[in-house]
């Protein structure tokens, strides 16, 4: 499939990233890794005019330690990332969701940044211009209603990054820089819950950072997939166990993961937890696998979570 | 080496590897011609509609767009595989009849302007009311896809053989049972590509086949062309599975807008496109019924299939036949009833495919096993009770000559400790064994034989000219192997011309399985033939005996006396002196009964020889999740002989992911006339850490006419690897399937009735 037509433009660093963004005057996107991106366009569901590429900009390709946090460059390769040695020791379940994104290949290409700002999926929506246009256009792609939920004026897409589950879990902070300037603020507040625009982020802010608290927390990483790589989870939960606070969170259907945070987590809770976690979920025909299977497997896949969480934590 | 044989048997690098691991190997989509276009297809965005009016103005305006085409530049002859199925008009001027559907088409100085120009053309449609279910399709007052097909039937291949209502009614135990499997996406490597060029009254095509002369026969009678003027030429092909079998709309599109333009076009599909507009493959319904005897002799089948169809006929009756044949080729039916409805609904054409008929093959399987034990039997002892044997006849009247059956299940019980497992699987665990026979070709008229053209060259060297066609499985490789033994020279002294209906004879193609038992036949008769020749010239300068002569390492030698030898092309060379080059040919026609007729006359020899094999899968069932894992597979096959045994391994391992882990995952999704998934993201194609540990087992039965006693390399596999993972479910649950692939939400709905039921 043809790519559209496009200007591209390099930028060495994140303002002139930012400048290129406002001088494109709208219709510019910014270019990382690519691996959500060019399938997008490839399918003309993102037509940008310009793409800003980001991903040779050094400070963004960083792993430090600074203010009892580890900071993780936005365009740090899944891969890099997933072989750092503090993510392999201190952060079970970022280590699990990283080695369960995709395959190697494309986690060598695919950045952190990338990973969390993905689009959300749909069967329904990731299909070229011509089976789009036939079949109608759905909330997401502009028209009225959901082309799943017969009549719904909502987007039921699914938020399909693995990362962000475990990330989420850990308490993660990201940073934003854009034309307004910069702010640091909760992995979970990025997320608008609407499937038609997943992001809060203001139009032109870049995500330069990711921060996670220097603790050791034990965790782990559960996904539901039909083959053993490659697939996007059906399902998704991550656990992370931090002294008595246990924070589990469900990715993979609807638009933004559902964190629950059992602050006075025990042992004898994992059932509960368990059930609690998939009470709210509401997942709809928009994948391979049934809507009422998936919404089954999330107590399933959340205890087995927490129980190697607890398993890793004892040790 | 056994027999005294030199290479045949041996592993050898294939002839084509190299070129095809380093990249170098053209395919159609790599070919540039000069001042080659590019052709876009505009597509149906309609299930059923009538067409009232195609207007290409708007297109031929765009500058750089050199041609246009819709269905109203077309001769109006429609395609189907026989005379009585021919409804396919490829680029329809009536109506559309599925999503995807080509109505139009450009050619293009590049691709962006063709699509340009596509957006430019106005098609007037009236919707009409689609039908998408077969079952829906076939009651009264459902939308007709076609005059004349009542209740939208395409085909109804009707056998009965012997008295089956009242076999029923005399057996011990009596089963019936549904089965449902999702049609699967051929997902070849490689998306299909055309490049067509024009030049003084003759066509040239390149594009993938899997018969290079039943092609351009298509093709001429399409274009009504005098077939010498329709040229299709080897190129690489990146599977077929059966899906390349038939000519393809991409090839009168492509051929019509050449002929229009007057330069080479070359049209390539996308990934969707491949999935959507090429073809697919039926998804399916059997209901199977059996009545069986107390010890567990199969008395009675009673069989009611309906296949999904799609648009149109396709290869209809052999596709809605075949999974039928290649179980009774397998097993004893003293009486059988089997009524097989393909019916049209609007969705994207099918056609064979290499795995076809799942439901119905790992049905019978699955309720045999269920049968067997309320009988006290397990799989082993009934599949040894109901196999067919060497000598005995099918119930529709084929004679088996070689069968290595029994050692098929033999083999794959040993090597897996079959029957304890399957007596004590353990929890969650289970072992399943599937059968089956295939036919190595069927009745396909004068075109059922194939010729070899043979000549020495001056240097000892041998051309091999063959209509014969590889399309991945290592057909080209085998032939140079089989004239690499009989010639005495070796693999790379052979240059092989091969699937070019202007330079090669006729040859079935390789779509039933006859490449190896028909193609090499004749490819090894030549050789003899010739070799006889240059036998008498060796004998007679040496001044020996000729049977005394032998042929190896590129000479000509005295196997009493070996210091008695001349190099094979001195030979030639006193050949060409004597003018009388060293050149000859050689056919092989399969001893068929060309009465037969896949519906008016279902009786009759299938084949020249069949095939046998015994898959054997175990499985792991995780009961929290449905999710099945195979920590092993094994597969026993008999291909008479293997000619190169890497590549028949190579063809089952294939086959073990195709079939096998396939039917845990793979299937296409609609919703109505969409396919949800024409892609290689959510079809799921098992990957390689999906796989099995996989154990391949190699059956010599020496088939008395193959060519050293060769007949089919790999592909009963391919049609039994489905029915051992079935069989296995059914040993860890106790229960059968309805629904294939079984995904994990099936399994655990599976493990939840069996709860219901033992409570």
């Amino acid at each position: 499939m043809m790519l559209p037509r496009f200007a591209y433009k390099k930028a060495k660093d994140i303002p002139a990233a930012i400048a290129l963004y406002e001088d494109a005057g709208g219709g510019a996107r910014y270019l990382a890794g690519g691996t959500d991106l060019v399938p997008l366009l490839k399918l003309r569901l993102n037509t940008p005019s310009v793409l800003i590429d980001i991903k040779g900009i050094p400070e963004m390709m960083k792993i430090s330690t600074q203010g009892g946090h580890l900071c993780i460059g936005a365009n740090v390769t899944l891969f890099d990332l997933k072989r750092h040695p503090m993510v392999k020791d201190t952060f079970g379940a970022l280590r699990e969701s990283l080695e369960a994104t995709s395959c190697e290949t494309l986690q060598m290409r695919g950045t952190i940044g990338g990973n969390l700002l993905q689009n959300t999926r749909c069967l329904f929506y990731n299909q070229s211009l011509n089976w789009r246009t036939a079949r109608g256009f759905c909330a997401k792609m502009g028209g009225e209603t959901c082309n799943v939920v017969p009549k719904a004026a909502a987007c039921f897409s699914n938020y399909c990054s693995d990362n962000a589950s475990s990330l989420l879990s850990l308490a993660a902070q990201v940073k934003l820089a854009g034309p307004g300037g910069e702010r640091t603020l909760p992995l979970g507040e990025i997320y608008s819950g609407d499937g038609r625009t997943p992001f809060t982020l203001s139009p032109g802010e870049i995500l330069t950072e990711i921060l996670l608290p220097l603790e050791t927390s034990p965790g782990a990483y559960e996904k539901l997939r039909v083959r053993n790589a490659v697939d996007y989870p059906l399902l998704g939960v991550a656990v992370t166990i931090e002294g008595n606070m246990a924070r589990v969170c469900v990715g993979g259907i609807g638009a933004a993961p559902r964190v629950l945070v059992q602050k006075d987590f025990e042992e004898g809770l994992v059932k509960e937890t368990a059930r609690e976690a998939g009470r709210e979920v509401r997942p709809v025909a928009n994948a391979t696998l049934s809507p009422a299977y998936r919404k089954r497997m999330v107590p399933v896949l959340t205890e087995r979570a927490i129980k190697r969480a607890l398993k890793e934590k004892r040790r | 080496m056994e027999e005294g044989l030199n290479i045949v048997g041996r592993r050898v690098v294939r002839s084509d590897t190299l070129a095809k691991v380093t990249g170098k190997a053209k395919y159609a989509g790599d070919l540039k011609l000069p001042n080659m276009l590019v052709a876009k297809v505009l597509r149906s965005p309609l299930p059923h509609a009538r067409i009232l009016g195609i207007d290409l103005g708007g297109a031929l305006k765009v500058p750089g767009v050199k041609a246009a085409i819709s269905g109203f530049d077309t001769s109006g002859v429609k395609w189907g595989v026989f005379r009585y199925t021919q409804d396919h008009p490829m680029l329809p001027t009536d109506k559309v009849r599925y999503i995807g559907e080509d109505v139009a088409a450009v050619a293009a100085v590049d691709e962006e302007t063709a699509m340009e120009a596509l957006s430019r053309i106005r098609v007037d449609y009236e919707p009409l009311p689609a039908v998408f279910d077969p079952e829906e399709a076939m009651k009264e007052g459902a939308p007709l896809l076609h005059e004349g097909y009542r209740n939208n039937i395409n085909v109804h291949v009707h056998i009965d053989v012997g008295e089956v209502d009242k076999a029923m009614t005399e057996a011990y135990l009596v089963r019936e049972d549904t089965f449902r499997a999702a049609g699967e996406a051929y997902a070849m490597m490689e998306p299909y590509a055309v490049v067509a060029s024009y030049v003084n009254g003759f066509l040239d095509l390149w594009v993938p086949n899997a018969g290079p002369h039943v092609r351009a026969k298509a093709l001429s009678n399409l274009l009504r062309m005098p077939l010498h003027k329709v040229r299709v030429r080897h190129i690489n092909s990146g599977g077929a599975f059966g899906g390349r079998s038939e000519v393809s709309p991409g090839d009168l599109v492509t051929s019509l807008l050449t002929i229009k333009a007057g330069r080479p076009v070359k049209l390539s599909l996308t990934r969707e496109e491949n999935a959507t507009c090429t073809r697919q493959i039926h998804d399916i319904v059997a209901t199977v019924k059996t009545g069986m005897a107390k010890d567990g002799t199969i008395l009675a089948k009673d069989y009611r299939v309906v296949y999904d169809g799609g648009a149109y006929s396709s290869t209809g009756p052999i596709a809605a036949s075949i999974p039928f044949y290649v179980y009774e080729e397998c097993y004893r039916f003293p009486h059988v009833r089997y009524d097989g409805f393909r019916v049209y609904t609007n969705k994207g054409i099918r056609g064979m495919y290499g795995c076809h008929g799942r439901a119905f093959l790992a049905g019978n399987e699955a309720q045999m096993d269920l049968m067997a034990k309320e009988l006290g039997l397990d799989p082993v002892e009934i599949r040894l009770k109901n196999g067919l044997t060497a000598g005995e006849v099918t119930a529709t009247r084929s004679t088996i000559s070689s069968c290595g059956l029994a050692e098929t299940i033999h083999e794959a019980s040993a090597a897996t400790d079959f029957k304890a497992v399957w007596g004590k699987p353990g929890k969650g665990r289970g072992i399943g064994m599937g059968c089956v026979a295939i036919m190595c070709g069927f009745p396909m008229g004068f075109r059922s034989g194939s010729s070899c053209t043979v000549k020495m060259n001056d240097d000892g060297q041998a051309t091999l000219l063959t209509g014969l066609v590889d399309n991945g499985q290592g057909n080209e490789s085998m032939v140079i192997q089989v004239a690499s033994e009989v010639l005495g020279i070796p693999m790379e002294d052979i240059t092989l011309v091969n699937a070019d209906t202007q330079v090669t004879n006729l040859d079935p193609g390789a779509y039933s399985q006859a490449a190896a038992f028909v193609g090499a036949n004749a490819v090894r008769i030549a050789c003899e033939n010739i070799r006889k020749r240059i036998v008498a010239l060796a004998a007679r300068k040496l001044g020996i005996e000729e049977a005394d002569i032998a042929l190896r390492d590129r000479m000509a030698c005295s196997r009493t006396t070996p210091e008695k030898k001349m190099p094979i092309s001195w030979v030639v060379r006193e050949a060409f002196f004597r003018g009388e080059p060293i050149e000859g040919t050689g056919s092989f026609f399969p001893k068929i009964d060309f009465e037969r007729e896949w519906i008016s006359r279902p009786w009759g020899q299938m084949a020249g020889t069949f095939s046998f094999g015994t898959s054997v899968a175990e499985v792991r069932i995780d009961e929290e999740t449905g999710k099945i894992t195979v920590p092993r597979f094994t597969a026993a096959h008999d291909c008479g002989r293997a000619i190169n045994p890497m590549a028949v391994e190579g063809q089952m391992e294939g086959s073990i992911q195709q079939a096998g882990m396939a039917t845990l995952m793979e299937g296409n999704l609609w919703d109505r006339g969409f396919l949800l998934n024409p892609d290689l993201l959510e079809y799921k194609v098992p990957l390689a850490c999906d796989m099995p540990e996989m154990e391949t087992i190699i059956v010599a039965s020496m088939d008395p006419e193959g060519p050293f006693g060769a007949k089919e390399g790999g592909l009963t596999v391919r049609m039994n690897a489905y029915s051992a993972i079935a069989c296995a479910v059914a040993n860890a649950t106790g229960d059968l399937f309805s629904e294939l692939p079984l995904t994990p939400d099936k399994v655990l709905d599976l493990l939840e009735r069996n709860k219901g039921a033992k409570k």
